[in-house]
């Protein structure tokens, strides 16, 4: 592996000797499987692998990128991309990259997840741990993921560093009949600890309480969300608070730092860690990762940075370069201290929404948005499911729904779904008051 | 691009005991350019260049692809191909409807070749753009651009003897968060997307600098003029934006018959047409005025293609006809489970992509009425020229679209604006209740989502003017 980083070096070198300023050239050796089911049967095995490197070039703050394929042509393609930022035109608010040596955590990536080649055993695992919930008349579809990713990273600004990701996933969403389904996740970075069948029974037990949807009604609501639905509000959330969006205006954080967006019993941060499915060790920089307190007992702490963004914003860099837009990784809720029971308890009208997708926005600095509920959406009375409704829309505003957090579960999910739970988050239940629910008129 | 690997592909999947195998390769130009807030943020240019491998066998499907080209990567992807389809190990054998081979090459043709516009005259033109937007007597806090070339060539063969190549050059302009502050309250333009199939003549025509500009005096006006409407049934006017919406989420998507046969059950959802369900084709699903193609092959459109990603021929789909389900969008495999042909609606958006079944250029049918016959008998209605938010349920009937440029009608005549109209409705009612469709058809460009991994894929979307007679409007 040596001699790849020595590949990679090299295309900085070049970069450097042309005159460029800055140089990052990072080379990812990938391997992706997926074998996507539905009707319970295997529709297609799919078998992906890449092997690029990323190039980043500044030159009088000027900021191009390319990328090497094989390593193949890089004098002239570093020449190409020389021209290019000759051809450029300065950004003045360019602020560099991260500068220095790094010491960076053991990479702990999962080599057995790339030994998984016959998928159909975990996929049949959480079918059958369905079954149990819903009989063998099950409907489902879902895929199983796995991902393993060399990463090999040179900056000539003096980061450099190798990394090795791993992640398994599997999706399930199970139908008892064609409008009472329930949809479950299985997310881990490693082989250990992966329990397919945790995914089954999940989407198996939702479904079968979703039995004989009605439609539902327009009114204000207090509202269990799952995890997996949870995870997909937090992440259109958490990705207003990178910088770039702040300064693109597609945020509700704009002005906000230091000020209470939330209730006290909200503490989300960004941690890329060994278990998470998008873990790593480095930004796109090359700067260490850590756990970020994102919003801290319900205030805004910090924005995600890149060292440019930090720069403008007079901090430093929060390791969540994105080289032009900082993000972050995975998000994390932090852990209530309310049962799932005792969250029940607490609603004497409302709903248990368990899934949800499209979720759209109107304007983001507003955050007036709607999102629909889909798979189980429960109605509670006096603390007990009643009833299961369908064709409804949760339209609120994103503000107001982390300002209604009533409750918060000890119980924690690690979620990643398709595009709607993403980035990946490690979610509570929620319990949220008055929020709106609409419906087709 | 090495067509001898991809020939190669191709010789040895047929070495192996398999039913079908195709192989493609997919080498794609990039160039963006980002404008943020009236500064250059960054330029990329990428040659993406890879070749994939689908095989039938036993069965089963697997695809595998890479970007290294060498022969020994080549046989290792097929080699895992040929597993991945082995392994699904189905009771119910995937088949493929029968279909001709095809030996051809079609390409694009560019009026003003991309290429030969320098880097420094596409920033310059870009930030034309930028100086018109922000010259309007308006507060823009913030406006971003995104433009992007994509050049792509194709090779395809398959074992029934297809050979088809391609060259396909695409560009498109993607404002992005452009926001006006006025008194303190904010509007938005979240996004806007420019595409077309062809050459730099369509940055020409596009006119970014008057249609965003217009943009951001609509959202000003909005701000200062706008009056809110009580929530009543009423008549409701769609703008082109709109109508072409509501075609590609009501009718494009429940019609692709991989959503209908379940395919999709566990990410972008099912249909609310179904096998023994209460639609099916011959199903009343709109007035007898709604007609809703999807039609591959119009010149320089954004979703234009004249062989799909299976080597079929592309031609128009008449999905809704005269308010009645017609015909669904078809790949091989979807057709030979629903007993007919493919019609080419087979697409991927790279090399690293199985194609799924996908719209191209989803449309309303013009009727013969002038605009000013739409909006004359209405006492009192909205007309939504274009939307903000939107969405719809997985099974695509429970939909909602908000105005972004609206205007109260009286007595045949737009009014005051009106701040974010909101139609909630189902897809049954809403093209039910179409009772006038104007001449003339306007597209808009957008990507469609669907796939796992994500495939973001070229769509236009379009109509003309349609009016919603007594729907309620909020």
């Amino acid at each position: 592996m040596s001699e790849i980083m020595a590949k990679t070096e090299e295309i900085v070198k070049k970069g450097k000797a042309l005159g460029a300023d800055e140089v990052i050239a990072t080379t990812a050796f990938a391997e992706y499987r997926q074998s996507r089911f539905s009707n319970n049967q295997i529709d297609i095995g799919v078998a992906w692998n890449d092997y690029t490197t990323d190039v980043l070039l500044t030159w009088k703050k000027r900021v191009v990128a390319t990328q090497i394929r094989n390593f193949e042509n890089v004098a002239t393609t570093m020449e190409k991309l020389f021209k290019l930022a000759k051809a450029s035109q300065e950004n003045p608010l360019y602020g560099g990259v991260a500068q220095g040596k790094f010491k960076y955590a053991k990479p702990m990536a999962d080599e057995a997840v790339r030994d998984v080649r016959d998928p159909s055993e975990y996929i049949n695992e959480a079918i059958e741990a369905a079954k149990k919930h819903i009989g063998k008349n099950i409907d489902s579809g879902g895929i199983l993921f796995t991902k393993y990713e060399q990463i090999f990273l040179v900056s000539s600004e003096g980061p450099e560093g190798m990394d090795e990701r791993s992640a398994i996933e599997l999706s399930i969403r199970a139908f008892a009949a064609r409008d009472e389904s329930g949809h479950g996740v299985e997310c881990n970075s490693s082989l250990k600890g992966f329990k397919p069948a945790r995914a089954g029974e999940k989407a198996g037990e939702i479904a079968k309480m979703a039995k004989n949807p009605k439609p539902g009604k327009t009114g204000k609501y207090d509202i269990i969300f799952e995890p997996l639905f949870f995870g997909s509000m937090l992440g259109h959330y958490g990705p207003m608070g990178s910088a770039f969006n702040v300064m693109t205006k597609m945020s509700v954080f704009i002005d906000k730092l230091g000020h209470r967006v939330a209730p006290e019993i909200v503490t989300i941060c960004d941690n890329p860690g060994k278990y998470s499915v998008n873990n790593r060790v480095f930004d796109d920089e090359g700067v260490p990762v850590k756990e970020t307190v994102f919003i801290d007992k319900g205030v805004l702490k910090t924005y995600f940075h890149n060292t440019s963004t930090a720069k403008i914003f007079k901090t430093q860099t929060t390791g969540h370069a994105g080289i032009v837009q900082p993000h972050p990784w995975s998000l994390e809720m932090n852990a209530g201290d309310m049962s799932r029971d005792e969250m029940f308890k607490e609603v004497k009208r409302g709903l248990y929404l368990t899934n949800t997708w499209y979720t759209r926005f109107q304007n983001f600095t507003t955050g007036d948005f709607s999102t629909i509920p889909r798979d189980g959406a429960l109605w509670i009375e006096n603390g007990e499911i009643k009833e299961s409704w369908k064709a409804i829309r949760l339209s609120d505003n994103i503000q107001n729904l982390f300002a209604s957090i009533a409750g918060v579960s000890k119980e924690r999910l690690h979620v990643h779904w398709w595009g709607e739970a993403e980035p990946p988050s490690l979610s509570p239940y929620v319990l949220a008051r008055n929020i709106q629910i609409t419906r087709p008129e | 691009m090495e067509k001898d690997i991809v020939d190669y592909c191709l010789e040895y999947a047929k070495s192996k005991k398999t039913e079908y195998a195709e192989a493609k390769a997919v080498d794609t130009d990039v160039e963006n350019i980002m404008l943020k807030n009236g500064l250059l943020d960054a330029f990329a240019v990428t040659t993406d260049s890879g070749f994939n491998v689908r095989i039938l066998a036993e069965g089963g499907l697997g695809f595998a692809s890479s970007n290294k080209w060498t022969k020994q990567e080549a046989k290792h992807v097929v080699d895992m191909a040929y597993k991945m389809a082995k392994n699904a190990n189905r009771k119910d054998k995937i088949k493929f409807a029968e279909e001709k081979a095809v030996k051809t090459k079609w390409d694009v043709e560019q009026k003003k070749k991309v290429e030969n516009v320098s880097s420094e005259d596409k920033i310059k033109r870009l930030l034309e753009v930028d100086k018109a937007v922000m010259s309007q007597k308006a507060n823009v806090v913030s406006r971003m651009f995104i433009y992007t070339t994509l050049l792509t060539k194709e090779y395809f063969v398959n074992s029934e003897g297809s050979v088809i190549s391609c060259f396909v050059p695409k560009l498109e302009v993607m404002p992005i968060g452009v926001t006006v502050v006025e008194g303190g309250k904010t509007e938005q333009l979240p996004y806007k997307w420019y595409g077309y199939t062809g050459g730099w003549e369509a940055f020409e025509a596009w006119k970014l600098d008057e249609d965003i500009a217009r943009e951001v005096q609509v959202l000003q006006r909005l701000l200062k003029e706008g009056k809110a409407i009580k929530p009543s049934k009423m008549d409701l006017v769609c703008g082109p934006e709109v109508t072409g919406i509501a075609c590609h989420e009501s009718c494009g998507h429940p019609m692709e018959a991989d959503r209908i046969l379940g395919r999709e059950m566990s990410q972008a959802g099912r249909s609310f047409i179904y096998p023994d369900g209460p639609y099916w084709i011959g199903s009343q699903i709109g007035s007898d005025l709604v007609t809703i193609i999807d039609d591959p092959t119009i010149a320089n459109s954004y979703g234009y293609y004249l062989y799909d990603d299976e080597g079929i021929k592309a031609r128009p789909r008449y999905l809704y006809k005269n308010g009645v389900i017609n015909e669904f969008l078809q790949n091989r495999e979807t057709a030979a489970k629903l007993g007919t042909r493919s019609n080419g609606a087979s697409r991927s958006v790279n090399y690293d992509r199985e194609a799924i079944v996908r719209m191209a250029n989803t449309y309303l049918q013009p009727g013969d009425m002038s605009e000013k016959e739409i909006f004359e008998d209405i006492k009192h209605g909205v007309f939504m020229n274009s939307f903000t938010e939107w969405n719809i349920d997985d099974v695509r009937f429970n939909q909602r679209y908000i105005g972004r440029e609206a205007y109260l009608i009286e007595n045949g005549e737009l009014k005051a604006p009106v701040p974010r109209p909101i139609i909630e409705t189902t897809t049954k009612t809403f093209w039910t209740a179409v009772d006038a469709v104007s001449k003339k058809v306007e597209f808009v460009s957008a990507s469609c989502g669907k796939g796992d991994p994500g495939q973001g894929i070229p769509v236009d979307t379009g109509g003309p003017l349609i009016r919603l007679k007594g729907v309620h409007v909020r």
